[in-house]
Parts: C-alpha cells; structure tokens; sequence
C-alpha cells in the first residue's frame, strides 16, 4: 500500500485531471451548441480564452523545463570543472 | 514501417482533414456550431492528453505497492555490505 500522503496527492492529481477535463470539454465541445441565452455560458470565459490560456501555459511549462536543464547542466559543469 | 512512421502518418491524416474542414472557402465551410467547435480541436486534443497524463501518473502513484520490510531489509544489507567492505580496506565515497 502506497502511504498516506501519496494516496492523497495521487488521488489529488485524478480528480483535478478529471475536473478539468470535463470543465475544458464542455468549453470547447458542448457550449458552441447551447443557445447563446442559455445560463450555461455565464460559468465560461469568452471562447478566445479557451485557447490563449493552454498555449501561455504550454510555453510556461518549457520555459521551466528550460531554465531546469540549463541549471542542472551549469551545476554538474561547475563540478566537473573543480574536481580537475 | 516503424512504429514512428506510423504515428507520423496517422497525425499527418488527422492534420490533413482537420485544415481541409478548418481552411474551407465560406461556400464549403461546415455549419456554425460545428465549426465553432472544429477549430480548437488541437489544443483540445493536447490539453485531453495532458489530463490523460496527469491522472495516470497520480493514480500509480496512489496505487503503488510499498514494501517498506523490504526496503528497510535492503538498508541493513547495504549497511553490512558498506561495514564489510571497509573492514577490508576499501574506501568508500557516500556515507
């Protein structure tokens, strides 16, 4: 059995995958058939967002993994250059 | 055909149609909804498999078999194989 904090966090990290899935599926698949006056729409951003916010969050998710590699590449370079 | 190959062909199909339907002079394009909801369908695609992604990796995580007799037995072992080899001269680098 995995621990008690790993079972929460692993579960944690299901239900937030599965609430967004759902949330971002009804965005882009669902809400352009419902009638514009329907009150579904009040819960959603304008359509535009459901684009612009994964890609900025797509870069973000490089960037870091970027600056990640090169830091971890500038520390093992500095250890190698002072063991010689 | 490798496995890559396949795959490259299979997105290249899907690509294909997608932009066909997406690019469509006004007279041929699909119906209002429908087209509303075509467009975003990449981002939709990557944003399904990242959600995908995330839920597996958090549910083998909270369903992973922990043997911790096993890890703690591992531990003595290393220590003794660690004592043993000292014993005999041989200088370790971790403690």
């Amino acid at each position: 059995m995995a621990t008690a904090t790993d079972q929460l966090v692993g579960f944690g990290l299901v239900a937030f995958s599965l609430v967004l899935f759902v949330y971002y599926t009804l965005w882009i698949i669902v809400l352009p058939f419902m009638d514009s006056d329907h009150g579904i729409h009040q819960f959603f951003l304008p359509r535009e967002y459901a684009v612009i916010i994964p890609v900025a969050a797509g870069l973000l998710l490089l960037l870091f993994i970027g600056v990640f590699i090169m830091f971890v590449t500038w520390k093992s370079r500095k250890h190698t250059k002072k063991s010689d | 055909m490798t496995k890559l190959a396949q795959w490259l062909c299979g997105l290249a199909l899907l690509g294909s149609a997608w932009a066909a339907l997406a690019l469509a002079p006004p007279g041929l394009q699909p119906p209002g909804p429908l087209r509303q909801a075509l467009l975003p369908l990449p981002v939709y695609l990557l944003v399904a498999f990242g959600c995908y992604s995330l839920a597996t990796v958090g549910y083998r995580l909270a369903t992973f078999n922990d043997c911790e007799e096993a890890a703690a037995e591992l531990q003595e072992h290393i220590r003794a194989a660690r004592a043993d080899l000292r014993r005999r001269g041989l200088r370790l680098g971790a403690e």
